[in-house]
């Protein structure tokens, strides 16, 4: 079939239809293709900008329909093909997208466009020589750019091949004819990117010297006065070094590094507490309102040397009535007689001030002097290492006695409840606390925690209501979500899970998977958003962090929870079909738990119907701004879970979530015990051999050890038909070695 | 507490500790935005001293200062911009939401060339006030009646940076005076930090970006600056 052309009129319009579609104007795209159709039903490209705005409308199977229609009419179409790609990079396919685009340049390769298209999927999907290759031809194309020059380099420094990546960027430093002015940012930020990228090959003189004369103006002043202070004392140029931290400390004496530096660089041996004592001395006297001059010695000082020093701070933070200052020193508790040592002084600076009170009752604010000791008792107290539950209430009670509306001393009150197991009185301390300051979000995200851990989710989505944006249609929840409120889905998940609502547990779950999924996704515009702004060290350090972005341990706890829950499903397979099941069975009390189950399911449809009601009272034309056939918002059609919790194959589900744990977090021990569990369900005894050996690298005393090592022995010499002869002997071999089984 | 420059593996507990302190919250790639266009401008306050339970462990964050340079504004002259800032209320009073300020102020000046900055807070905010207009000598311009969602007032407050400014051309003519004849003037005027805003502007076409929707950010600039902090 012959691709059909079109007359100078309808090429016309096939133009305004790109920029209807460019525009967002879909509808209006939508109609002036309709008219090129008419008379040319079997015009390819057309078809496929028809399909392009259909999927921009959220039109998915349409509009891939029609792409492939518009492919077979024309194959030759490299609008056909990179349409193609854009539809299947629209919907993350990112592979598929790839080849599209690659067959779409092959058949015009001059398209800056496409090429461009392409490159962006090859970095976001880390074919770094793709990414290369394209960012050559692009270079190629415009060598006038210094966009391409940089862009390239980066594409050789992120393939591992950093002596290209300098030659590129040198190449176009000699091409510069006019010296850049010294406010050139992109200048700036490219010498000082080249400057990371000698230091990363190791030379680190010529990156010292490469810093001292090309960088010496860069505009990031902070970051060649850090990386100097780096080089020298790597270069063991200790005087210098020293001088550099110096000059670091002046500019922030609130960051322990350029300390460490400098007493690195002055060569003071680590237990020399007088030397050491004298460099932060210093700092304390020159700085008066810097905090770490004063506290981090507390780090290394003992004995008397100690005491002194915490008597100081202790007093300056109590007359100041800091709230933080327990927060700031429990980490000291580590050391037996930092432990004694600070509720001691607390203790005495509480009797001297009882002695002066007369005058001390003068100051009106009790949050100061003696309420703030009382404060830093009751935390103390309250805190594992030192807790004494009983001691800490006497604290407290007293510290409220002076300061009845004070948030912080309810709120660790509120702390003891739960440490002393009694989450609903601790919920609701925790709820009076933040009565007493409802200005502040901090309380209220602690009273909604509160409230979650006493499994009150839908009291705490109405806490957390308080604050959330009242125009966001479907209420608090869909703000949280929208705002991508982790630690909320968190708790809201493993609350539903201990009330035994699988489905709204799973929902929670899938959620927060969903959410890092979209921060992966997010890189994507900076590809070529960080060139335009010539910010290319941050955007080295973007690309980096992404790379690792499920190490964090809002995924690990999430997956986990996740595939603990799965492991409940399969182990105990009930009928429920909207998924209110599961939790600790153990017969008794079942119906217990039907009833809560029962009660946790009305509520949650209640939640949603307000939430619903109230989304239909807000102002239409707030609610939605769209534009003219905007995509719209794609609705759930699961809200509660029921459909994630009715699956057939809960070991299938759990991979999703394991796969990520294993993968980013192998040195995650539960991770690996996790991993364990579910692969011996599913009789992967290799894979289950694989996270048992990792747990006992990690931790051999591991309670779970033995238990798995006994089972996994147990499974296959029982599985001994089924197994092939090699793996088996494998196993065993392993085995063998592996105490307990 | 270490005070620091925000990385972009701090991002995700900086989104956290801005839901749990202030109603003003933005998805995370609104964070990367400021990260990958004024990378110099953010600063963290982040407790060390904790142990890590595992390898995987992200220093907690204890207070932030999210921070940009106004894209194109509208009195022409290069000024930056607090986009939000707080601090846990477990490590409040410690002088941290000062320092990051601080911090964030000389970048402003020394790689942005910025005269001023400038910021929102709501006319009720008695710590905040306190910290802008006494502590730090932030004024007043003017008061936006409902700029925030909840139809709270905002105060409109600036701080002029011509002391960071002055500090700055002082701190290179003492450079260049030590330096001697050795380092010879390059031909730029010295301390062109202080140089009229209008030339400044005119000098920088290349980081003047418009960020507009062909750089796929824009869509999320025009929703957050309608409800900036
Ligand atoms: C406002 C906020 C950031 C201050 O943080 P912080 O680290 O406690 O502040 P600092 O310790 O640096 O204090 C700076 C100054 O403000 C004063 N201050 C702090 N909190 C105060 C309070 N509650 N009431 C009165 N003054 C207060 C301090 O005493 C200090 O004054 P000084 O210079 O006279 O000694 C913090 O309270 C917070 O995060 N609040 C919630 C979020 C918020 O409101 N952010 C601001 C949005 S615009």
């Amino acid at each position: 079939m012959a691709p059909q052309t079109l007359s100078t009129r309808e090429a016309n319009l096939f133009r305004t239809v790109i920029r209807y579609y460019e525009d967002k104007q879909y509808k209006r795209g939508l109609k002036a293709a309709e008219q090129i159709l008419k008379k040319n039903p079997k015009h390819a490209d057309t078809i496929s900008m028809k399909a392009l705005i259909l999927n921009a409308q959220g039109k998915t199977e349409e509009a891939f329909a029609l792409a492939k229609e518009a492919l077979t009419i024309d194959m030759k179409s490299y609008i056909c093909w990179h349409v193609y790609g854009i539809l299947y990079r629209t919907n993350k396919n990112f592979d598929e997208a790839i080849k599209a685009y690659k067959f779409a340049l092959k058949l015009e390769p001059d398209s800056h466009q496409i090429q461009r298209d392409l490159a962006v999927l090859q970095v976001q999907m880390r074919d770094y020589s793709g990414y290369v290759q394209s960012r050559f031809n692009m270079l190629k194309a415009r060598p006038q750019l210094r966009q391409n020059w940089t862009a390239l380099a980066i594409a050789y420094h992120l393939e591992g091949s950093l002596q290209q990546a300098e030659n590129i960027l040198t190449t176009y430093e000699k091409s510069i004819t006019s010296t850049p002015l010294k406010t050139d940012l992109e200048h700036s930020e490219a010498l000082l990117y080249k400057n990371s990228i000698i230091a990363e090959q190791g030379d680190i003189q010529r990156a010292l010297e490469h810093l001292d004369t090309d960088c010496k103006n860069c505009l990031d002043r902070l970051a060649v006065m850090e990386l100097r202070a780096r080089y020298l004392a790597e270069l063991g140029r200790k005087e210098e070094a020293a001088k550099a931290y110096r000059a670091l400390l002046d500019r922030n004496p609130e960051f322990s590094d350029y300390y460490k530096g400098l007493v690195a660089a002055l060569g003071i041996q680590e237990g020399d507490e007088e030397s050491l004592s004298a460099v932060y001395a210093e700092y304390a006297a020159k700085y008066p309102r810097s905090d770490a001059a004063k506290r981090l010695p507390l780090d290394f000082l003992s004995g008397e040397r100690f005491r002194a020093a915490a008597k100081a701070y202790l007093t300056l933070m109590f007359d100041k009535g800091v709230p933080s200052t327990f927060a700031n020193l429990k980490h000291l508790y580590s050391d037996p007689f930092k432990k004694e040592t600070l509720p001691a002084l607390a203790e005495e600076y509480l009797s001297e001030r009882d002695a002066s009170d007369t005058e001390a009752q003068g100051n009106s604010d009790s949050s100061k002097g003696k309420g703030a000791a009382l404060y830093f008792l009751a935390q103390h107290y309250n805190y594992y290492l030192s807790r004494d539950l009983a001691k800490a209430t006497e604290f407290v009670e007293k510290a409220i006695e002076l300061d009845p509306k004070n948030v912080d001393f309810h709120m660790t009150k509120a702390r003891i409840f739960k440490h002393q197991g009694d989450l609903a009185k601790a919920a609701e301390q925790m709820d009076h606390a933040r009565s007493l300051d409802t200005k502040d979000r901090y309380i209220n995200s602690k009273a909604a925690k509160y409230q979650l851990r006493n499994n009150e989710n839908e009291k705490a989505l109405a806490t957390l209501g308080l604050f959330t944006r009242a125009e966001t249609p479907g209420g608090p929840l869909a703000d949280l979500t929208d705002m991508q409120c982790i630690w909320f889905l968190t708790e809201d998940g493993e609350a539903w899970q201990r009330r035994g609502n699988v489905g709204l547990a799973l929902k929670r779950y899938h959620t927060i998977f969903n959410i890092f999924d979209v921060w992966q996704e997010d890189q994507f515009d900076f590809h070529s958003f960080s060139l335009r702004k010539g910010q290319i060290r941050a955007y080295i350090d973007l690309i980096r962090w992404e790379d690792r972005l499920r190490e964090h341990p809002f995924y690990s706890r999430a997956a986990l929870d996740a595939v603990n829950l799965y492991l409940q499903m399969y182990d105990k397979p009930k009928g429920g079909a909207n998924g209110v099941d599961g939790g600790e069975a153990n017969g008794e009390d079942a119906s217990e738990r039907k009833k809560a189950a029962k009660k946790a399911k009305k509520e949650a449809q209640k939640a949603e119907r307000e939430a619903a009601e109230k989304a239909a009272k807000q102002d239409p034309n707030k609610a939605q701004k769209s534009k003219d056939g905007e995509e719209p918002k794609k609705k759930d059609d699961d809200p509660n879970g029921a459909k994630l919790a009715a699956t057939t194959d809960p070991l299938g589900d759990a991979m999703k979530f394991l796969g990520h744990l294993l993968q980013f977090s192998p040195k995650n021990i539960e991770a690996q015990i996790a991993g364990f569990e579910v692969f011996i369900r599913r009789k992967k005894y290799l894979l289950a051999l694989r996270c048992l050996k990792a747990s006992i690298a990690l931790n051999k005393d591991h309670p779970k050890i033995p238990d798995q090592a006994a089972r996994l022995r147990r499974e296959v010499s029982g599985a001994l038909d089924s197994l092939p002869p090699k793996a088996k002997e494998v196993i065993e071999a392993e085995l063998a070695a592996v105490p307990g089984a | 507490m270490d005070i620091r420059l925000l990385r972009a593996s701090d991002i995700p507990l900086i989104q956290h500790a801005n839901l749990e302190n202030l109603p003003e919250n933005y998805f995370l790639k609104y964070y990367l935005y400021h990260a990958l266009s004024w990378p110099q401008l953010s600063y963290v306050a982040v407790d060390v001293s904790r142990p890590p339970k595992t390898p995987y462990d992200h220093p907690k964050i204890v207070g932030y200062v999210l921070a940009k340079m106004e894209e194109e504004p509208a009195d022409g002259v290069q000024h930056g911009h607090i986009t939000s800032l707080s601090v846990m209320r477990t490590h409040r009073r410690l002088g941290i939401a000062e320092k990051l300020m601080r911090q964030s102020q000389l970048a402003m000046v020394e790689t942005f060339g910025a005269h001023y900055v400038s910021l929102h807070v709501r006319v009720s905010n008695k710590a905040a006030i306190h910290l802008y207009r006494d502590t730090l000598g932030f004024k007043t311009e003017k008061t936006e009646s409902k700029y925030y969602a909840d139809g709270e007032d905002a105060y409109c407050m600036r701080l002029d940076l011509s002391f960071l400014r002055e500090q700055l051309r002082e701190a290179e003519e003492e450079q260049k005076e030590k330096n001697g004849t050795e380092g010879v003037d390059e031909g730029e005027p010295v301390g062109d930090v202080g140089r009229d805003p209008a030339a400044a502007k005119s000098s920088e076409p290349k980081i003047k970006v418009k960020v507009g929707r062909a750089l796929g950010v824009g869509d999320l600039v025009e929703k957050v600056e309608s409800k900036a902090s």
